[in-house]
């Protein structure tokens, strides 16, 4: 803790300097005793204070959505006098300053507290570190001054926003546990479905009154089960256009963590798969637990560069399941990225594409101009071309205009897979 | 908390004026006010320093122009007002922006009110110091005043360094 001379002090020193130049050109001695107090102030020896200090922080919530807010609450405790304690918390690009402020000065007694509040919104998924406060020690006449730090751990983890979903891509099979999903096998169920002759065995409270007395004999009414599905995301982190907290990727990982949330609300088993240069995914399973995994691996995807490209016939079948529904979430950037899919189409499984389209997110960073609006036009064209190509090999390409509500992409669904079947 | 600052700015240039209403140091005092606004709005020291020189060379000229007795006491008021100018400039600089801790204010007002206090008495005890040593001493008064004037800067230099490597 070495103390530094602060540029007042140097100021002062000038001013006195040029005061004594001019006593001495003018032959005043008024400008000689209006340089004392100047000189005064430079010799009189102010006081930095003890330095015991130590500072606490809270948050009122370790975890948030995007665009939540979040308040950060400073305590800041003295052992001895300090006399102008200036603080400073840098934030990250994730957060935004919107209430209060994130520097503060305080002036301390022996055994005193200060609590600084100031609050801040989440702009980006991520971990946001709230981690070194930066202080300076000033003293009264803020000649000298002391630079330090004080670290006080604050983790925030912030979740990508959920988009609102009410309709949900169906998947074509289902599986064995019990969901929402109307199954075509009969068993336990609500949904009525077929009538067939009482055996012994049947459930009196199945028998089908009606029929019975028209037809004189036991008819008994069979259910339709209700089963779950699995749900495989498979997120395209190969590339990504536009800028921060607006990118495709960004649009992607919102709309793998609402479909994420929906579908784990209907008890499907969903998982993901994070292809970027080396896969990395997580299994699927349901529950709280698995939205909890689901959203962490969420919070981590980024593009990365890599020479290595991953080849989906590697991925283990406990993690992409044979009868799974897979929503691949891409900007279709990377052509890589179109030949896995391809690959997944050729070996059966029930697969959709929905793609958040760069267009909208790049146009809004350039100025407007005729030559960006043809080459935004001639992109779509390219975009469009791309996906007929997709829709060749029996790929439901569903486009999505991030600043558009992700269920009027998702309304899409049943109207492309029936163009398919066709 | 710019008008603090602005006040004593005010209140520094006026006192030339009042020694000396002239218009060559109305335009200086003009001229000095006005980079002392802009160095508060911009937040930059290195104006107000410059406003405080412009001060003193507008001070240098009205006692020039008036050419009266010396008038001690205004002189150690002047030089009060151009520290407590600076000093507040530069708190009002650093605390723009920033959470205020209670009684931060009031405590730098009594330390600022204290400092003009024994400032003021210290300047008014080396100019009777002064005055008593030019009754004794026959001294020229140039030769004198520049030898006095380099060894208050070279000791003013040498505390700031020293403080400056703690």
């Amino acid at each position: 803790m070495t103390p530094r001379v602060t540029p007042l002090a140097l100021s002062v020193v000038s001013l006195a300097a040029c005061g004594l130049v001019l006593g001495i050109f003018t032959g005043r001695p008024e400008l000689v005793v209006a340089v004392v107090p100047l000189v005064f102030c430079l010799v009189r020896r102010s006081s930095l204070g003890s330095g015991d200090w130590r500072i606490t922080r809270a948050l009122s919530a370790d975890q948030a959505f995007e665009g939540e807010r979040v308040v950060v609450t400073i305590t800041v405790s003295a052992g001895g006098p300090v006399p102008v304690l200036e603080l400073f918390e840098p934030l990250p690009p994730s957060l935004r300053l919107v209430a209060g402020s994130h520097r503060g000065f305080f002036t301390l007694v022996r055994d005193q507290s200060v609590s600084w509040t100031y609050e801040v919104e989440c702009r980006r998924r991520g971990r946001a570190s709230l981690g070194v406060v930066h202080a300076r020690l000033w003293d009264r006449a803020g000649l000298q001054a002391v630079d330090s730090g004080a670290h006080s751990s604050g983790p925030l983890r912030v979740y990508p926003r959920r988009l609102p979903l009410r309709r949900l891509p169906r998947p074509r099979q289902t599986q064995t546990s019990v969901g929402n999903y109307v199954a075509s096998s009969v068993g336990q169920g609500l949904e009525p479905g077929d009538i067939r002759e009482f055996v012994p065995g049947d459930r009196i409270r199945h028998v089908n009154w009606r029929a019975s007395l028209r037809f004189r004999k036991l008819f008994v009414t069979q259910y339709h089960q209700e089963r779950n599905a699995d749900v495989i995301l498979m997120l395209d982190t190969l590339s990504e256009a536009g800028a921060a907290p607006e990118t495709t990727l960004d649009a992607s990982v919102r709309a793998a963590a609402s479909l994420a949330w929906a579908y784990l609300a209907r008890k499907d088993r969903v998982g993901l798969i994070e292809y970027g240069g080396p896969f990395r995914w997580v299994r699927p399973g349901s529950g709280r637990g698995q939205r909890e995994r689901l959203f962490e691996a969420l919070l981590r995807a980024e593009v990365v560069f890599s020479y290595v490209r991953g080849d989906v016939g590697l991925v283990p079948r406990r993690v992409l399941p044979p009868q799974a529904l897979v929503i691949a979430i891409s900007p279709l950037l990377d052509p890589h990225f179109e030949k896995a899919v391809a690959d997944l189409a050729a070996r059966g499984f029930d697969l959709v594409i929905l793609s958040p389209s760069p267009i909208p997110l790049v146009r809004r960073m350039m100025p407007e101009s005729p030559s960006v609006v043809l080459a935004c036009r001639l992109w779509a064209l390219e975009r469009r071309a791309r996906a007929a190509s997709l829709q060749r090999l029996g790929l439901g390409v569903l486009d999505w205009d991030p600043r558009q509500p992700l269920e009027l992409a998702l309304a899409g669904f049943n109207r492309t897979r029936r163009r398919l079947a066709g | 908390m710019w008008l603090p600052p602005f006040i004593l700015a005010v209140a520094v240039l006026g006192y030339p004026l009042l020694l000396a209403p002239a218009r060559s140091v109305l335009v200086i005092g003009l001229a000095a006010l006005a980079l002392c606004a802009l160095g508060l709005v911009v937040r930059s020291s290195a104006l107000v320093t410059a406003c405080g020189v412009l001060t003193l060379g507008q001070y240098a000229l009205s006692l020039w122009l008036a050419a009266g007795p010396p008038r001690l006491a205004g002189a150690a008021l002047f030089g009060i007002g151009l520290v407590l100018l600076v000093e507040t400039a530069d708190f009002s600089r650093r605390v723009r922006g920033a959470t205020l801790g209670p009684g931060l204010v009031a405590s730098q007002v009594r330390y600022w009110v204290g400092f003009a206090g024994l400032a003021g008495v210290a300047a008014l005890v080396a100019a009777g110091l002064a005055t008593a040593a030019s009754a004794v001493l026959r001294l020229p008064w140039a030769p004198a005043f520049a030898a006095g004037g380099a060894a208050a800067a070279l000791v003013a230099v040498t505390i700031a360094l020293r403080r400056a490597r703690g």
